[in-house]
């Protein structure tokens, strides 16, 4: 914790360290028109952190925030011509405009997902274009104020106007900067990452996605103020054009994604960097700054894709690392905490039902995949589901968890309804679940992995950090491992992680898909022991497999579904001889022979 | 080497220049035979160019005119120097230019730009405050409504604009045909200048005017297929068409229609609004024999009384003929060279006064407006007439104002 205070007092010193050289540079510089191109680097710069707010951090990239910028410019503006509202209080009735906005476009856009999102936001500033110019509102000057400018953020010098925007940049760069480091950011780039893990894992991803917006917007909207008090001239094609968003795209892009950092860097290259070449090159070739300006753009994409903060820090931190072949923390093996010992004759007790099913079904189409499924979990029990390829296991997952909606029947845990519950909803009461492909968020670390399925049962981060670390420990991973990204994981360690960011918010019941699938002997040696374990410790689970052997012997209670429809159910042992479980494997003809073989 | 005397000379001169930069700025003592610096911002890239360009061809005829003439000859024959800026394709773009121009160019006394209003009421902002002379011939009303002192506007606005056309169309049709036209029928895209422009005959101004409005249709640019609008000219046949369109794309795709229908040529006169239809490559699009009979309001187009202006002008750019956006070009330079002989000095303030005190019914200067050169205080041009033109065989010929016009206006007869 007090590494992390101590990292956030090191952001605040850069952010103020920016600040002051930035306006110590612009008050040096004489020639009031560089110091106009450095207030509209900063301008730039607030619309690419409100950008960067929603779609660099949680994926869903927006082609419209010119919408916000837009209703900003046009609040300012309309309360200063029609109610003579000075822009001291414009600028924030903007903000607040923007934010309602935000709202009312994330509303509708937030059903749609990846393309279709960013075309629907396009839409959205053109519309409005339209909208202003029917008003009548093509071209719209803001009075200048002869007698008590101040009062009208009406100054004669540039540098005052600078203040004004670095406070401004300041603030968003701080937001920004909370955001990245908290609860908010990091769900924010989960969702971005693997949405369905996400949910998976407690993160209410509609809710995140609307503050998200609503901040992102708020941003926007206050550089959109701002730039009608500077350019002091509004037009709808001006403000709401799609060049607006693309500015606050490319600035955002071409600096880095997903850090406060980017929009700041890449404002304060490309915005001068445009400007000079169309003073030095607008009257002598006409145009030719626009070629130079995009083949910059270009140039820079193909070299660092991700931006230059990625490229640069991805640069340093290459120099860093230890050569290649010394021993790293990462590469010890993997053991579980303590051995555990096999128990699988002893016959256990049960506490009452957990989780109950009554004549659950879901189908898609005329197929139904779960078809009037019924039973009963009990208490500190390992449940398993078996059944052939298609028999509607993970569809039972999916409906248990929240991703699917089951067409009809209950469904209770420890008593209570949980049918109907999104995703989240259902894990924050409980529920943790794995997948049969590991669902990771590649680009985090381990940990992080883990602490984003501790949020739901933190109340604070530092709690969610905690309870992370002790589920990792319960699956075995500590040490150098930990701080390793996700993306360059074996197979078994993603499947413990995967358990990990399960365990974290401290479940009662583990939904576990295929957790074995895909491990080789020694592997599954390694954690069927865990399981075991973590199940002993009170979490009952219910565990979807094909390795049978396995399964045999980790499973207090069989269950055989075929077709959607729960066939048999028992001790393992009967089950397994079930004339009906051998025919749904094995089919018709060869039942005969195996029962015979059984017996 | 110092002498006493040296000293007590430039002692003598530091006090005056002091003593007179106090009163007037330190420039004045330069005057002498040193260009006399006239800024040109002009959208010279972006979609604009094509207009842009045309000031500056036109500026830079006008300062080759003067500067042949012997220069500022109050100011001891100084040259004009053009100083030329683009305004790109933004607002924000066209007010760096501006800022550019004020903190590199300190010694610019005057300027003119911007076409686009936008782009105007941008750039003004800053020369109003930096006290620079500033002649444009953007049409928003709003350009000379803001109470500043150091802006002019050469063209009618276009809220006049809008006003006075009708009338003046109904007089050319009641001069032609003997009567007044009875009906009409109205097609407008819905892009800010069409709506800006039809907007106070829509108001009532239609039917002031003892027009019934027999159709009024909207529709947003571009058109893919004119038909459903010309089906409406052919069932109600208005006495004359009021299309006003920013692009030439959708005019050619309504007149086509129109001849299809056998409504074109004349049988049903088609008014309309805008510079961009008199420029020389509306024939690339338009073929002239379909363009033929077609009028348009304009604020400026060449007149009869400016051949001297149009050769000159066609020889430095190689244009056809010339129109209202290089005469801007060409007669604010003269404005500015006018005033400048009034004032003696390359001072902003100065020149400033003489422009509004200017009142000029011959020369360059008012042979490029109609109507002649003199400024109200607000900075519009008191007398300035709305250009009518009307493509007479494959040119487009100003028919009104009549005293100027460069043919008479045709309209067909109606029984």
């Amino acid at each position: 914790m007090i590494g992390k205070r101590r990292a956030y007092l090191r952001q605040y010193a850069a952010i103020a360290l920016f600040a002051l050289a930035y306006l110590a540079l612009g008050f040096a510089v004489r020639d009031a028109y560089y110091q106009l191109i450095m207030v509209q680097v900063l301008v730039w710069a607030v619309m690419g952190l409100g950008w960067n707010v929603l779609s660099g951090y949680s994926g869903m990239i927006s082609f419209g925030h010119a919408a916000f910028f837009g209703l900003g410019a046009y609040t300012v503006t309309i309360a200063f011509v029609k109610f003579g509202i000075t822009p001291w209080l414009g600028i924030p009735l903007g903000v607040v405009v923007g934010v309602i906005a935000g709202v009312l476009i994330g509303i509708p856009t937030f059903r749609l997902r990846g393309h279709y999102f960013a075309l629907a936001m396009l839409a959205y500033p053109l519309a409005m274009l339209y909208v202003f110019e029917w008003m009548g509102y093509q071209e719209v000057s803001l009075p200048m104020k002869r007698e008590n400018p101040v009062a009208y953020m009406q100054f004669a010098d540039q540098r005052t106007y600078m203040v004004i925007a670095m406070l401004l940049a300041v603030a968003c760069m701080v937001i920004s900067m909370h955001v990245e480091r908290s609860r908010f950011g990091r769900s924010l780039l989960a969702i971005k990452q693997n949405l369905p893990a996400a949910e998976a894992a407690g993160i209410d991803a509609a809710r995140w996605r609307m503050y998200a917006m609503m901040l992102s917007a708020g941003m926007a909207a206050a550089a959109g103020g701002f730039y009608a008090v500077i350019l002091l001239v509004v037009t709808p094609q001006t403000v709401f054009g799609a060049l607006t968003s693309a500015q606050a795209l490319i600035v955002a892009l071409f600096g880095g994604v997903g850090v406060f950092w980017g929009p700041i860097i890449g404002s304060t290259i490309l915005i001068p960097l445009a400007e000079t070449l169309h003073a030095k090159l607008g009257d002598i070739l006409p145009g030719i700054q626009g070629v130079v300006y995009g083949v910059a753009i270009i140039v820079i994409i193909l070299v660092a894709p991700d931006g230059i903060y990625w490229k640069v820090r991805d640069r340093i931190m290459a120099r860093r690392a230890p050569p290649a072949g010394a021993p790293r923390a990462a590469a010890r093996p993997i053991a579980p905490a303590t051995p555990i010992a096999w128990d699988t004759a002893a016959s256990r007790s049960f506490g009452a039902p957990l989780l109950e099913l009554q004549n659950v079904s879901r189908a898609f189409g005329g197929l139904r995949a779960v078809d009037e499924v019924t039973l009963s979990v009990p208490e500190g029990m390992i449940y398993g589901i078996i059944g052939p390829n298609g028999a509607g296991k993970t569809t039972l997952f999916n409906v248990l968890n929240g991703f699917l909606a089951a067409n009809q029947g209950a469904m209770r845990l420890a008593g209570q309804e949980i049918g109907g519950l999104k995703p989240h909803e259902v894990c924050a009461r409980g529920v943790g679940r794995t997948f049969q492909v590991v669902r990771s968020f590649p680009r985090m670390t381990v940990l992080e992995n883990v602490v984003i399925g501790a949020f739901v049962g933190a109340k604070t981060d530092d709690e969610a950090e905690r309870l992370a670390h002790a589920a990792l420990a319960r699956v075995g991973m500590t040490g150098g491992q930990v701080h390793m990204l996700a993306g360059g994981l074996t197979t078994k360690q993603l499947r413990l992680m995967e358990l990990a960011r399960a365990l974290a918010p401290r479940p009662k019941l583990l939904l576990l898909d295929e957790t074995l699938a895909g491990l080789g002997h020694d592997e599954l040696e390694g954690i069927l022991p865990i399981i075991r374990q973590v199940n002993r410790e009170g979490v009952t689970i219910v565990i979807i497999e094909h390795t049978m052997h396995a399964m045999v012997k980790l499973a207090d209670h069989f269950c055989v579904l075929d077709h959607g429809r729960l066939i048999a159910s028992g001790k393992p042992a009967d089950v397994v001889k079930n004339p009906a479980v051998i025919e749904a494997y094995l089919g018709k003809k060869w039942m005969d022979r195996a029962q015979d073989q059984v017996a | 080497m110092t002498t006493r005397r040296t000293i007590i000379k430039q002692g003598a001169l530091g006090a005056a220049t002091l003593a007179t930069s106090t009163a007037m700025p330190w420039r004045m003592l330069r005057a002498q035979a040193k260009p006399v610096k006239i800024a040109v911002i002009a959208p010279l890239s972006g979609p604009w160019a094509r207009q842009g360009t045309l000031i500056k061809w036109g500026a830079e005829t006008a300062a080759n005119e003067i500067n042949a003439g012997g220069g500022i000859k109050a100011m001891g024959g100084a040259k004009i120097e053009l100083v030329l800026i683009d305004a790109g394709d933004s607002a924000e773009k066209a007010k760096n230019a501006a800022q550019r121009l004020i903190a590199q160019e300190p010694d610019v006394v005057a300027g003119m730009g911007a076409w686009l209003s936008t782009f105007t009421l941008a750039i003004t902002e800053v020369t109003e405050r930096a006290q620079l002379p500033w002649i444009t011939l953007s049409y928003a009303d709003s350009i000379t409504d803001r109470g500043f002192k150091y802006v002019f506007q050469s063209s009618m606005p276009a809220g006049k604009q809008s006003v006075e056309t009708l009338p003046t169309v109904l007089n050319l049709a009641k001069a032609a045909t003997g009567k007044l036209p009875q009906s009409v029928g109205v097609i407008g895209d819905n892009t800010a200048s069409p709506t800006a422009f039809l907007k106070p005959m829509r108001e009532g101004g239609l039917q002031k005017a003892g027009l019934k409005v027999l159709f009024d249709e909207t529709y947003t640019p571009p058109l893919s297929d004119a038909t459903p609008l010309i089906q409406k000219v052919r069932s109600g046949r208005p006495e004359f068409l009021l299309w006003v369109s920013t692009t030439i794309s959708d005019l050619k795709l309504g007149l086509e229609k129109m001849n299809e229908f056998r409504l074109a040529k004349g049988v049903v006169p088609v008014i309309s609004n805008g510079a961009h239809l008199g420029m020389p490559e509306v024939l690339k699009n338009l073929p002239a024999d379909l363009i033929e009979g077609l009028m348009y309001s304009v604020a400026n187009h060449q007149v009869k009384g400016q051949d001297r202006i149009n050769d000159a002008y066609g020889k430095h750019s190689g244009e056809p003929w010339i129109t209202q956006d290089g005469l801007a070009g060409y007669g604010h330079t003269w404005i500015f060279k006018e005033a400048l002989e009034k004032a003696g000095v390359a001072d902003r303030v100065k020149l400033n006064e003489e422009i509004h005190k200017l009142d000029l019914t011959s020369g360059p200067a008012a042979d490029s407006f109609p109507g002649g050169v003199k400024f109200d205080a607000a900075g519009r041009r008191t007398n300035a007439i709305v250009c009518i033109v009307q493509w007479q065989n494959g040119k487009p010929l100003t028919v009104y104002p009549t005293d100027r016009a460069m043919a008479a206006p045709k309209w067909p007869k109606t029984s």
